[in-house]
């Protein structure tokens, strides 16, 4: 059938992802990791893959099940291989974090521990790409969004595998020269095919639909676009290839890693025109909620592409590298997925409760299903708390950072609070709530006919 | 070897028409093994889809002057019929009747053209034809279209921008899930 139904686990995603980034708040406001440990402790590492992989993979990867269909305007290869991945995926980031505390002698060594994790994990994300991926084989020729996604697909594989052959080194079962070089070198590989390429590549193709979808934007697929996408490949590219040749053959990927910088940098000025192109040719005037919020955050986007500029300049990356991934973390990526869930979630419970009786019956326009005025405090409070975080990460203050993340963990459960009500139907007028031929949708789990 | 039937449509698109019935007509009319040459002013990248869905597959190539020749080679178990959502009827791919109803849904905000689609199609009766504009592919509409026993033709006009879609009711008005 042509067209896109609902993905049935992507609220089970969202759920496990949202329940990562308020555990990763917490864990800063206790002061586990950096900035309290080094960047490099095993401490900061469990803090890090929460953020990474609980929070924003999950979170990428449940929207994806959705919005990949939507993109390519077929169904999804499979709509019950995603629980099974998310099992897999959730099993492997247990025994992970369970290694760093094994690591940082907060638990007694349980054997084999960082190879469930490398198996578990390594499976379980194999498992997310092969239906997106088959979802997208299918409908060839691909349009731009879904090449940007594509190519974050390939980032992820590459992440993964970085991350497994660190994870085995760990682990103490690599023992060839070249793993252990890549192991030594090879972590800002890990971190650029991660956050850059899977996550931040990724929400730079989809964010050129969802903007264009929601303001009435004209869909942008001209040359600019299409050199975004080229020289973003390019630089990823770079980064996954040439940079573990680099590490074999030179014994560090720096000059890969400033070829491939400079290349991004040009990739970012072309999405950042888009972006302001797609703002300001918006047919619709007053925008949602979820349009602001995700402009505040591609605002953070560049902040951090300048900080990324300034401390390559001032040679200061050692020092701050630790701020920008935050910054990068928490003010773009999480800023961007909490104003998107907040959109998404209330789209799909609609459709879901109300689609088979639209027409039929008075049902409730989406935006009923929120309450804009209660939840927009949340976002601000959230933005501000970030950017106070980061700000201390800079000036080096660790403990009014930890007051910052008390903030930021307050405003996220505040915007989770409002998802689960929108989830619920709470903030739709009791007589059209649920009208006849409807059912409650269910908090973690859509209803699809198979 | 395959032997191509060609079919032209760059008269049609040039004088502002739709060529997507005449088109399926033409894949409704091939002979097993045949394929389908086709000649357009844009490459029809929708039209891909829809006859990917149906086992053919393609080769582009473009001609001078943005023009574009495309190849479709039905794969084994293709068949001519129309889009898969349709439910089978007796005039498949046949000649649909005049709209009986226009809407113009381009400066709505989602999923409200789909709203007034749905709605409208509670009105009409069977077998009567509703035309819509769309910025976008309806792709959340096309299932639900299905499931309510509708038929539905689809295609971006030759703009690239606006999207037209023609919705027969169904003589299964009413069913739901």
């Amino acid at each position: 059938m042509l067209g896109a139904t609902l993905s049935r686990w992507t609220l089970a995603y969202f759920g496990a992802g949202v329940i990562f980034l308020l555990t990763a708040e917490a864990l800063m406001v206790l002061g586990v990791g950096y900035p309290a440990s080094a960047l490099r402790a095993p401490q900061t590492l469990l803090l890090v893959h929460c953020v990474t992989i609980g929070w924003l993979s999950l979170l990428m990867c449940g929207a994806l099940f959705q919005f990949v269909p939507v993109l390519v305007a077929g169904p999804l290869y499979s709509n019950a291989l995603p629980f099974p991945a998310l099992l897999l995926i959730l099993a492997g980031l247990l025994a992970l974090l369970a290694s760093f505390l094994q690591l940082a002698g907060l638990m007694p060594m349980i054997p084999h521990c960082f190879l469930a994790a490398s198996v578990l994990l390594g499976s379980g994300f194999a498992l997310a790409i092969w239906t997106l991926g088959r979802t997208l084989a299918a409908a060839w020729p691909l349009n731009l969004p879904a090449q940007f996604v594509t190519v974050g697909l390939c980032s992820v594989a590459a992440t993964v595998a970085f991350g497994i052959i660190f994870t085995l080194g760990y682990g103490g079962y690599t023992h060839t020269l070249f793993l252990r070089a890549l192991q030594a070198h090879g972590l800002p590989l890990h971190v650029l095919a991660g956050l850059g390429g899977w996550l931040t590549f990724t929400a730079m193709g989809v964010s050129h639909r969802l903007l264009a979808m929601f303001m009435l934007s004209p869909e942008l697929d001209g040359a600019p676009t299409r050199w975004t996408l080229r020289l973003g490949t390019l630089a990823l590219a770079i980064v996954i290839i040439a940079g573990p040749v680099a590490i074999a053959a030179r014994g560090n990927p720096d000059l890969a890693l400033l070829i491939a910088g400079l290349i991004s940098l040009a990739c970012l000025a072309l999405y950042a025109r888009d972006v302001v192109q797609l703002y300001r040719k918006r047919v619709r005037r007053v925008i949602e909620l979820n349009s602001r919020m995700a402009g505040i955050a591609l605002a953070h986007l560049a902040a951090a592409t300048l900080l990324t500029i300034a401390l390559a300049a001032l040679g200061l990356f050692g020092r701050y590298g630790g701020a920008l991934v935050f910054l990068v973390c928490f003010g773009w990526l999480s800023g961007l997925g909490l104003a998107k869930l907040y959109k998404i979630v209330a789209f799909v419970t609609w459709l879901e409760c109300y689609g088979p009786v639209l027409g039929k019956t008075p049902t409730p326009r989406v935006q009923d299903l929120v309450l804009e005025s209660r939840a927009i405090k949340w976002f601000w409070l959230y933005f501000i708390a970030v950017d106070v975080a980061t700000l201390c990460l800079l000036l080096e203050a660790p403990l009014v950072f930890r007051a910052a993340a008390a903030a930021m963990l307050l405003a996220s459960a505040g915007i989770a609070l409002e998802l689960v009500r929108t989830r619920r139907l709470v903030n739709v007028k009791a007589a059209l709530r649920l009208p006849a031929g409807t059912r409650q949708p269910r908090l973690l789990f859509t209803f699809v006919a198979s | 070897m395959t032997e191509f039937v060609e079919l032209d449509v760059r008269p049609v698109l040039r004088a502002g028409g739709e060529p997507f019935s005449q088109i399926m007509g033409a894949v409704q009319g091939l002979a097993p093994g045949q394929g389908l040459r086709l000649f357009a002013t844009f490459k029809p990248t929708p039209l891909l889809r829809v006859l990917g869905s149906q086992g053919f597959t393609h080769e582009a190539r473009e001609l001078a002057g943005g023009e574009w020749q495309v190849d479709f080679t039905p794969s084994a178990g293709a068949t001519g019929n129309t889009i898969e959502a349709a439910p089978a009827t007796s005039d498949e791919g046949g000649t649909w009747p005049a709209p009986a109803r226009e809407m113009d849904n381009r400066d709505l905000d989602p999923p409200e053209p789909m709203v007034r689609i749905l709605a409208a199609t509670e009105t009409m009766t069977s077998g009567e034809v509703l035309a819509a504009l769309l910025c976008r592919e309806p792709v959340f509409l096309f299932p639900e279209l299905a499931k309510r026993g509708h038929c539905w033709r689809g295609a971006f006009e030759p703009d690239g921008k606006t999207y037209r879609v023609l919705i027969r009711i169904g003589t299964t008005q009413g069913v739901t899930a």
